[in-house]
Order: structure tokens, then sequence, then C-alpha cells
């Protein structure tokens, strides 16, 4: 009988105390699974980033890119003629600006925005989510996965996220992004998926935000390659020197 | 009347632009970004291997001069002068790049031509133009004229030692470059030490190259080791060689928080000469060691106002007392000139003038101060700020309001003032202007 009432006991309590770190598992897998389908862990691309105005006056940017590993990110603006030269930095949570004229990179923060409009600077160098926040909660909707993120420090630009990632690509179509105090502070939506090395990725983030009323921010994507250079290329002193690599 | 006349200018330039605003597209509903465009923009871009562009600038601008303080009547003793002027200013900046393998060359050209009460004035430079040859991203050699953007100071650099110094009224403008060699070896790490950067940079100077740098007739040498270490900009520099004396230097950078940086930058200046006067006009003569340095912040609120905040101690700079014994002199020469017409005293300050009194900030200590709000009330790329260079020891200062604003792509407006404020005998109190009106008009293009 105690025998019995151990195995009945240990059928009902096992997978109960699995569960959760079960959820926990299949949420950082899913979240990994859509940080290697937005984009490749090492690659260069070439990125145009327009802001639209309520009138529907916009400007454009354009952006060469280069990425490696978990936490190195670097941009070079090749136009408009006003913003030519000008270069970004991302290490980790460092993150600096080369303007030209200036002539010493500065640091900047991720909350800044160096283009105006309704990105920052943290969504213009995103590293991969995975990197920045964890998952707290999985919830399984009809084709979607909603998955609530929480930033892992502080210095994370939104302290939480959430998610919506349909279920057959694993590709995100939309992310909701909040302050700590619950504020909604933009909503990104991912389109137009295309093929970029064999891999169908959405080559366009559609952005608007409850504090930018009436405007709207894209970041389309061109020419992602799987690239890998040099650390050395994502120092401060070669970021004046981007386009000799270009 | 001038005044009245550049109102009305800038009312003309400001309307100009905000029609030009509102001929942009008035498709009110959701923008469809065309890919193949872009893959087809992106194509031609990539294959391009050079660049040319820059800036063409129109900048009129109006002074309302103190006539009587030290350096009006140094400047216009000779001449009458109103109390107020105006002065056309042009420029034109052109810059090139061209990349071939592992070589690259880039230039940076600047010209600018004035107008005022003296005529036409036209200066061109070369700012920078140098050939780059990098065997690896670990490895490069660069020769020509650059600037080399030492020290993490917004305002002033003290640990600068080979650059032009900065207009702290104007920091972020381009400088004229100093013609050099350098040869940069960079390693990136894994762990809190991420990244080590050793510059080494010779100097030459002589008749045709770098003649305003020192003495002449000697090559210098400089280097500069950056370490990324606990997420903190760290740099040590040295100079040494015979057109200046030997200095050393460091600077950090550090982001307490995601908002909020702080910096800093020291030397040490060996055998500094200072010449001075008394209020006689009998010249003296010092020899010491020079410490400067400099502590500053930046920090940015959830409303994306940026606060930079900034104190300079220029150990080489002039003390109150050299400095009013200097605003003496010139007083006591100049009540000479009106009564006796000999203008010997004046001649002779207004050549001390172009030398350390007559720096943008001749003394010791200031405080800078900016303030800049992003983008206020939703309107996109309109930038006010006030920016404020305090002189704490004597108490005088200036105010300079600004507006920035970006009506379409590559085209700018800023409009400024800079207002001087001090007592008689102080440093901003006895400077040319009482305040100066600006209006730019930045146009760049690419070619």
């Amino acid at each position: 009988m105690n025998e019995f009432l151990m195995k009945l006991l240990s059928a009902l309590v096992f997978p109960l105390l699995f569960t959760s770190p079960a959820f926990a598992l299949d949420g950082a897998e899913i979240l990994k699974k859509v940080d290697a389908n937005l984009q490749p862990e090492s690659f260069e691309s070439y990125r145009k980033l327009i802001n639209i105005e309520p009138s529907g006056a916009k400007r454009e940017f354009l952006l060469y890119t280069l990425k490696k590993g978990n936490d190195k990110i670097a941009s070079l603006f090749l136009s408009p003629a006003s913003e030519k030269g000008r270069a970004t930095l991302r290490l980790g949570d460092n993150m600096w600006l080369y303007i030209p004229n200036v002539g010493k990179p500065i640091r900047i923060t991720s909350l800044q925005s160096v283009v105006g409009g309704v990105f920052n600077n943290a969504d213009i160098m995103r590293l991969d989510y995975n990197v920045e926040y964890n998952v707290q909660k999985i919830e399984d909707e009809k084709s979607e996965y909603v998955l609530d993120l929480k930033a892992k420090t502080t210095t994370v630009a939104y302290d939480k996220l959430k998610m919506w990632v349909d279920k057959t690509t694993i590709v995100p179509t939309k992310v909701e992004c909040y302050a700590a105090t619950g504020l909604l502070i933009k909503t990104l939506y991912f389109k137009e998926r295309k093929s970029f090395e064999g891999v169908l990725r959405p080559s366009v983030i559609e952005t608007d935000s409850p504090l930018y009323k009436g405007y709207q921010s894209i970041l389309a994507y061109a020419n992602v390659k799987k690239r890998i250079v040099a650390d050395e290329v994502f120092t401060l002193e070669f970021l004046a020197k981007i386009e000799t690599i270009r | 009347m001038r005044f009245v006349r550049l109102l009305v200018f800038l009312g003309i330039s400001l309307t100009a632009s905000n029609l030009h605003s509102q001929e942009q597209p008035q498709d009110k509903g959701k923008f469809e970004i065309d890919l193949s465009e872009l893959q087809k923009e992106v194509d031609k871009v990539a294959s391009k291997p050079y660049s040319l562009g820059g800036f063409a600038e129109f900048q009129p601008t109006l002074l309302g001069i103190d006539r009587d303080s030290t350096f009006s009547r140094l400047q216009f003793f000779k001449s009458k002068q109103g109390s107020t002027f105006d002065q056309y200013n042009f420029r034109l900046r052109l810059e090139g790049f061209y990349k071939k393998d592992i070589f690259s060359v880039f230039f940076k050209t600047d010209t600018f031509v004035r107008n005022d009460f003296e005529g036409w004035d036209e200066d061109t430079k070369l700012f920078e133009a140098y050939a780059s040859v990098k065997p690896s991203p670990s490895f490069i050699v660069e020769a020509g004229k650059k600037v080399m953007k030492w020290g993490k100071g917004y305002a002033w650099n003290p640990a600068s030692f080979i650059d032009r110094p900065k207009n702290p009224e104007d920091p972020e403008e381009a400088l004229e470059g100093s013609t050099v060699a350098t040869a940069d070896y960079i390693r990136s790490f894994d762990g809190p030490l991420k990244t080590v950067t050793l510059t080494t940079a010779a100097i030459p100077v002589y008749r045709h190259v770098n003649a305003k740098f020192g003495e002449l007739f000697h090559t210098n040498f400089a280097s500069k080791l950056y370490l990324l270490a606990y997420d903190t900009d760290l740099d040590f520099m040295v100079f040494t060689g015979e057109s200046r004396t030997t200095r050393y230097g460091f600077d950090f950078s550090k982001n307490l928080a995601t908002n909020f940086e702080v910096h800093g930058e020291f030397s040490v200046i060996n055998n500094v000469k200072s010449k001075f006067i008394d209020q006689s006009g009998r010249g003296f003569s010092t020899q010491s060691e020079a410490l400067n340095y400099l502590l500053g912040l930046r920090y940015l609120t959830e409303s994306e106002t940026t606060y930079i905040l900034e104190y300079y101690r220029d150990g080489t700079g002039l003390s109150r007392k050299q400095m009013k014994d200097f605003f003496s002199f010139v007083d006591t020469s100049y009540r000479n000139f009106l009564t006796t017409g000999n203008a010997g005293g004046l001649v002779r300050a207004a050549r001390l003038a172009k030398g350390p009194y007559g720096k943008p900030n001749p003394m010791r200590d200031y405080l800078y101060f900016r303030v800049s709000q992003k983008e206020p009330f939703d309107i996109l790329y309109f930038t006010p700020a006030l920016t404020s260079i305090i002189n704490p020891v004597d108490g005088s200062f200036n105010v300079i309001p600004e507006v920035s604003y970006s009506p379409m792509t590559n085209l700018e407006f800023r409009l400024r003032g800079v207002f001087l404020v001090g007592r008689h005998q102080t440093d901003f109190g006895e400077k040319q202007n009482d305040y100066r009106l600006e209006l730019r008009l930045r146009y760049y293009f690419a070619l």
C-alpha cells in the first residue's frame, strides 16, 4: 500500500515539480530561435531608417551595419549628406557616437536617438533579445506564442517586452516595449519576410509610439550577409575608419 | 537699423523654410516602403569606392560693440566705429574620400569669405589631407594633415597636446589639423579589459610644416595608450620634443548610469614659460610646471533634456591680478592716446592681445554649462539650447541661447545670441562685444 501511495505521489508531484522550469526552458529556447531567425549572429547589412511625420513629410537615413557575436555592433551613416560619416558603436552596455566634426567619440545612452523620431539608440543598435531579456511568462495562443520578457539588468532600455511570436516561423510579429513604470513606450511590428542567406527573415520593422502620436518610423534591411570581422573593428579608434572596410 | 535688417532677413528665411516644409508630401496614410527601390539604392552605394560632399554656409552676424571695453579699444582705437556692425560670412567645406584595397585617402578643405566694414576677406585652408594604410584592422598607419582628437572634455581639452584648441563657444566645429605621421595598434580582448590601443605620432615642425606649433627645426613625438577597462574609457598621453616642453596627460569617461556620464582630463606641462605685464607695462616672465584639469558630466533626463557641466582649470592661464594689470595698462594707454595722440601703449597691448591675453578663455578657472532639449512639443529636428561659460573668479560670464532646426533633409538653421556680462576689469566684461547675434544657414550636399 505504501509502495502504491509512493508511486501515486511520484506520478502526481514530479510532473508538477518540473512543469515550471520546463516552461522557462521552452521560453528561453523560443527566444533564442527568434533571435536566430531575426538576424545571423555575425553579419553586415545595409539599413534604411525612415521617420514619417504626421504631415506625411519623411526623412531617410541609410546605414551600413556590422554585428559580431552577442555584444558588438557598429553602424556608419552613408546618407543624407548632413549625417554622412557619423558612426555608432555598441560594446555590451557601452555606446558611443562618432561625429566627424566633433572628433572623438562621445558616450551616448540607449534612450537617446541619434536620428530623431521614434527609434532610439537601443533600437538601432539592438543586441539579441536573449542577451538582454529573460522570459518571465509564455502564453500559448492560437497561432502565436506570447512571451513576457523582463530585462536582465537596469541598464537595458526597456524594462519589459511583450512579444508575439508566429508559431510556424518562430519570428516575432509584434513587440510592445514598456518602461519600469508600466508605460507603453513603443510598439514594433516585424514585416515583409525576405530570404537573407537562405533564411526567411523580417526585412521591415515599423514602429509607432503613444509618446509620438501620429509619427511613424521604419527600419528596412537589405544585403544582410554573414560576415565575421576582427574584434578590433569594434573599437573607438576604428569607428572613424569603418568606411574603409565596407 | 542693422538689427531690423537682420530680423527681416531672419523672418524671410524662416518663412521660406516653413513653406518648404509644407511642400513635403501630404500623404497622411500609412507609409509603405518600396524594397526594390531600397535594393537599387544599396547596390549603387555598395559599389562606390569614393565619396565627395560637404556644405555651403551663410552666416549673417550682428555685433554689438562695448565701446568702453579693453578689447574694443584695442581693435578700434584707430577708426571711428559705431556701437554695432554687421558681418556677412560665407563658408564652403569640401570633403572627399577614396579607398582601394588596404589604402585610402581623405581630404577636407575650408573656404571662408567675410564681408564687414573693412571690406571683403577670403581664406582657404586645407583642414585635413592624409593617406591611410591598413594591413589589418589591428594596425593602421596614416600620414598627412589630420586632427588627432585627444581628450574627453566637451568645451576644452587640456590633454590634447597636438590639435589646435577648440572654440568653447562652438566646440563641435571642425578644426584645422596638424601634419603628422601616426601608427595605431589595436587589440581587443574578452573580459574586463576589452580594448587596448596604442597610438604613436611624429610631429615635424619646420618652416613650412606646423610652423606655428612651436620651436622650428625639430621632430616631436607623442603617444597615447587607450584602454576600455571595466566599462571605462581611459587614455594616457605623453608628448616630448624640442618644439614644446614635455607634457603628460590622462583622461577618463564612464557611464555611471545609462543616462549619466562622467569624464575628466588631466595634464602636467613641464617648464611652461609665461609672459605678462604689470599695470605700468613692465614685462615679466616666469617658468614653472603647470597642472591643467577638467571634470565634467553629461546627464540625460527621461524627457530628453541633456545637461553638460564642466569645470576647467588651466594652470597656464593668467591670474586675476595679471589680467587686471593688463586692463589697467590698456586704460592708461588709451587715456594717453586721447590726450597726446601717442598710440605706442595701445599698439603694444594689441600685440599682447594676440597672445595669451586675447585667448577666448585666458584665465585659470572656468565653468561650462549647457542644457539642450531635443525635439520639444513633438517638433522633429528642432533643438533649443542654452549655454553659459562662467569665470567664477571675477564673476563674469556669457549666455548663449540658441535654437537649431532642420526643416528639410540637409538644410540646417541655427539662430543664436551671445551675451556677455561682467563688471569693469573682468574677463567677459572687457571683451570686444556686448552681444553677438548670428543666424547660420547650412546646406549639406553630396556629389
